[in-house]
């Protein structure tokens, strides 16, 4: 993405914040929806729009578990397997979906690049234990493992949306 | 032992105060109308006198902390809610956010006029994008209304509310994180003092609050203080919100009276019970970062002095309960997995003690158990603990501990044969 397309983005909240390095954050999120990931571009397109070095912007982005500086897939499945969800049955989400798409401990990217899996912490939802999120939708759940069968293959169906919010 | 619809006002009116005409019709923004009427320092008394204590976690008393703020400040101050939700079991702030935004964004308002902020902020996790949009839409509608921007609801008061959204980090919900964060840096803990309400966000004086405790605030000024105050117990005012999750029956959100329910009736009367053939093994009442209970203290009643009685916090009240299905091995190897993904990296206890706790542990349930690692545990617990930056190194440490020390026999026969494999996964929670 370009410096200018995240100006456009951050310039309406920059009376917002005291200090101009507070439009971090919500840039490099905004850069991320164009490819689902951050690559050395964005970030100096990032820091470029915040009046910021590219290895500042690269050190905060990787402190966060929703930026990604590697290609994702299309769409990013959450599994949560904290406590609550372990507790009604999250690793056997992870065992489906490792059986079925032959994935070391149902996570990572698939072969034909559509999805990424990834593991999350406690997502909020611990009442619909086991829950999933997909990007940053709505979290669902309680899921079975068919659900999840059912989940993925909707997903690899559907269409790419037009910014990967995640 | 009733539920009561204080903060979860919404449960009175069909679920979903989400619109601003339901929210005025159930008697919103009467709060904050009754709080522009007096001066903000009688609006701090209020606080105070309500003895409403801090829903986040640590349970400090509100109006103390928001009195800290100093008056003669040269730089401006600023409320912050923290919305950063993820300790593990507490789902509460989504549902107030999603279902009744404008009584969260009255208190925050409330909040900002007694400190005398020049605006707030409210910092959500960044899982809760859809939250996040329902709280936009609901800024939007309370600005157009006259209720944030200039003179708010014709007083003179300016003020607004600025939503700021996370990226993914446990870390980010401790107040200083949270505050680096919302600087654009990353989330890491900061050396205290300066505390925030001296030196907080761009070092101004700053007042930092949970969704849950800002949310109270418009009740407390509609109704009083008195009227808050004579609930619960005299060091437990008011109601809390308990999350309820795991293996009873019923799991979901129950506002209840500090003082006025035991452990036993929010599990079996208000949560169902368990399933036919189980029952209560274990339960994390505060969250996640809280010493377990056992059988023994199922008849504590729910407040914070009760339930510190007990050897645990009241926390979050982000209540993850076990039936006798679950293994507590397999889930203290789970909790110290999660702290040792979230421990921010600055302090080498915290750090490689997280790793090691989870190591040992997982090496029990694989069966490659030793009896000395309950020694080498306990050894860890004592390393990890009082010389960090923050409370997430006891908030790993206590989970497990305790479940070493009361299910110590759990252990030994994990060690002597494996863990147990986890039972059959539990049908869909009902109701
Ligand atoms: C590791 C860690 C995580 C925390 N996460 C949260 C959180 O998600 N939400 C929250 O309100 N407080 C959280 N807290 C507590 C905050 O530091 C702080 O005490 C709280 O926001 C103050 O608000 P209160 O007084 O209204 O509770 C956390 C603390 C620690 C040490
Ligand atoms: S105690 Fe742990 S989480 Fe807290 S600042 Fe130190 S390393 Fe980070
Ligand atoms: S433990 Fe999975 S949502 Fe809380």
């Amino acid at each position: 993405m370009t410096a200018d397309e995240i100006r456009a983005h951050i310039d309406p909240m920059r009376h917002e914040f005291a200090e101009s390095r507070s439009l971090v954050l919500p840039a490099l999120k905004f850069a991320q929806t164009e490819k689902g990931h951050l690559d050395r571009d964005d970030l100096a397109a990032v820091a470029d729009a915040v009046g910021l070095t590219s290895a500042y912007v690269e050190s905060v982005a990787s402190f966060y578990d929703r930026l990604y500086l590697k290609p994702t897939g299309k769409r990013i499945v959450s599994v949560c397997v904290t406590l609550s969800c372990l507790l009604r049955g999250s690793d056997e989400l992870l065992r489906r979906i490792e059986e079925r798409e032959g994935l070391p401990h149902g996570v990572g990217t698939t072969d034909d690049g559509e999805l990424t899996v990834q593991e999350a912490q406690c997502l909020g939802y611990c009442d619909r234990a086991p829950c999933v999120q997909v990007d940053v939708d709505e979290t669902m759940g309680p899921l079975s493992a068919d659900d999840v069968e059912r989940l993925l293959d909707d997903l690899r169906a559907g269409d790419r949306p037009e910014r990967l919010w995640r | 032992m009733p539920i009561k619809n204080i903060v979860y006002a919404q449960r009175e009116h069909g679920g979903d105060l989400r619109s601003l005409d339901d929210y005025l019709a159930a008697g919103g923004y009467k709060g904050l109308e009754a709080t522009l009427g007096m001066s903000p320092d009688d609006a701090l008394y209020q606080f105070h006198r309500s003895g409403l204590r801090g829903r986040g976690g640590a349970g400090f008393p509100m109006g103390r902390k928001a009195g800290f703020l100093p008056k003669d400040s040269a730089k401006p101050s600023y409320v912050v809610c923290n919305a950063d939700e993820s300790e593990p079991g507490t789902f509460k702030d989504r549902e107030i956010m999603e279902l009744n935004p404008f009584q969260l964004i009255e208190g925050v308002t409330i909040a900002g006029f007694a400190v005398g902020a020049a605006r707030g902020y409210i910092y959500i996790r960044g899982e809760y994008e859809h939250q996040a949009r329902i709280l936009d839409e609901a800024l939007a509608a309370a600005r157009a209304d006259g209720r944030l921007g200039g003179d708010i609801m014709g007083s003179g008061f300016e003020y607004d509310i600025t939503l700021s959204r996370g990226a993914g980090a446990y870390i980010c919900g401790e107040e200083t994180g949270l505050l680096e964060s919302l600087e654009g840096k990353r989330g890491q803990p900061r050396l205290k003092p300066p505390f925030p309400a001296v030196g907080g966000l761009y070092q101004s004086p700053t007042l930092i609050n949970n969704v849950e405790t800002l949310s109270a605030l418009p009740p407390i000024m509609t109704h009083g203080a008195d009227w808050y105050a004579e609930m619960g117990t005299e060091k437990s005012p008011g109601t809390k919100i308990f999350s309820v999750s795991g293996h009873v029956l019923k799991p979901g959100n129950y506002e209840i009276v500090l003082g006025d329910t035991t452990l036993r009736e929010l599990l079996y009367d208000i949560c169902g019970g368990f399933r036919e053939g189980q029952d209560f093994k274990a339960c994390w009442v505060g969250g996640s970062s809280v010493p377990v209970l056992g059988a023994e203290h199922l008849d504590t009643p729910l407040d914070y002095e009760s339930l510190q009685e007990a050897g645990t916090f009241l926390g979050s009240a982000g209540c993850i309960v076990m039936d006798t299905s679950g293994c507590i091995v397999r889930s203290s190897l789970r909790l110290a997995h999660f702290y040792r993904h979230e421990s921010c990296g600055k302090c080498t206890p915290c750090r490689e003690g997280t790793m090691w706790m989870e190591k040992v542990l997982q090496r029990i349930v694989d069966g490659g158990g030793r009896m000395e690692d309950l020694d080498l545990l306990d050894a860890m617990f004592g390393r990890i603990s009082g010389r960090v930056l923050c409370a997430l190194a006891d908030g790993a440490v206590a989970p497990v501990q305790s479940a070493v020390e009361l299910f110590r026999d759990d252990f030994v026969r994990a060690i002597e044969k494996g863990a147990p494999e986890p039972e059959p996964m539990m049908e869909a929670p009902v109701g």
